[in-house]
């Protein structure tokens, strides 16, 4: 009973996902719902509207900058909460350990062969990554990318040197200062949007910045800007869980 | 077209296979890395389907997930029952 009910649980959803297939639109399809209100609007208007030649960045972070401005807050959510059910007073008792992971601490002084000189592979990849995570930020509207995948980037450049090289000393963030940089990159998206408000427009409305630009480079700026925002919220939240698990894991030594 | 659609299946039909390895095997460390080839082939289908900049995002996330798993997999046993 335990398996069968399940069963049928999954093989009704299984079949209510396939049979609504056919109720799907046909990709391309030019007569279909969504593509008969708002795509047209986007298609026509986006390049002369927000001086972005990718359409995808426009809508995501002009025609929908609310929208991206909660998602960003729950990524800043999601970090704090991995944080806080991770490293909430850990019960010694009720971890799991295994029986042969960390019993041999004494093994510390061994001599370690290494292939490659794990430092120097680093130190090489790094900086590329990191430029890299720039180029695809500033180039957000332009080519693919933008925010989200810059700060990923970013992040993986972290966790690369915090995981490689635990031992040494370098650029660090403890968990409470990476959860606190999320919610600066949280801060700085909702500045923007209160900067145009400053400019005399609603919140977000980016052609009421107050720069000395034109009103099509202020949609540039007001985008780069929000895409800055996103950019430190996703790796300090990168940052942030990796803390969070780190704090459970212990790097002993070389073997296993 | 009907490329298209051929190389779709195939990567669909990985995507089926990797599912039942995830599902079926015992070793976790094995699990973890099929399942970032899960991930590796999903970037392809989004490419295929026309959308590369979710592509991008699959990609680095599909790693950065497979370092947290590993991670705590340094913590708990490789074998499951």
């Amino acid at each position: 009973m335990k398996k069968v009910l399940p069963l049928i649980l999954i093989l009704v959803c299984l079949g209510a996902a396939f049979w609504s297939f056919d109720f799907l639109p046909e990709i391309g399809d030019a007569g279909s719902k969504p593509n008969t209100h708002t795509t047209d609007y986007y298609i026509e208007h986006a390049t002369t509207e927000t001086n972005s030649p990718n359409m995808v960045t426009s809508v995501i972070v002009d025609y929908r900058a609310f929208d991206t401005m909660y998602e960003t807050t729950v990524m800043f959510i999601a970090g704090v909460a991995a944080l806080l059910i991770l490293s909430s007073s850990p019960n010694r008792k009720n971890r799991i350990r295994t029986h042969h992971v960390r019993k041999n601490r004494e093994h510390r002084g061994a001599p370690v062969y290494r292939t490659v000189n794990k430092e120097v592979v680093i130190t090489i990849v790094k900086p590329l990554i990191l430029l890299y995570a720039i180029y695809v930020l500033f180039h957000g509207e332009v080519s693919l990318g933008g925010g989200f995948q810059a700060g990923a980037l970013m992040g993986m450049t972290y966790i690369l040197d915090a995981m490689v090289i635990p031992e040494r000393e370098g650029f660090r963030l403890s968990k409470e200062n990476s959860a606190a940089l999320g919610g600066v990159g949280t801060f700085i998206y909702v500045l923007t949007g209160i900067l145009c408000m400053v400019g005399g427009g609603v919140f977000l409305e980016y052609k009421k910045l107050p720069l000395p630009v034109e009103v099509l480079e202020k949609h540039s700026v007001g985008m780069l800007l929000v895409e800055i925002g996103v950019a430190i919220c996703v790796m300090a939240t990168i940052i942030t869980i990796l803390n969070a698990i780190m704090e459970r894991v212990h790097f002993d030594d070389d073997t296993n | 077209m009907r490329a298209m659609l051929m190389l779709e299946a195939i990567l669909l039909l990985a995507l089926i296979a990797i599912t039942l390895v995830v599902i079926f095997d015992k070793d976790l460390m094995v699990v973890v890395i099929t399942y970032c080839a899960f991930s590796f082939i999903t970037m392809f289908l989004y490419i295929v389907m026309g959308a590369p900049d979710v592509a991008f995002t699959e990609a680095v996330i599909g790693v950065i997930s497979t370092i947290y798993f590993i991670m705590t997999l340094k913590n708990i046993d490789r074998r499951c029952k």
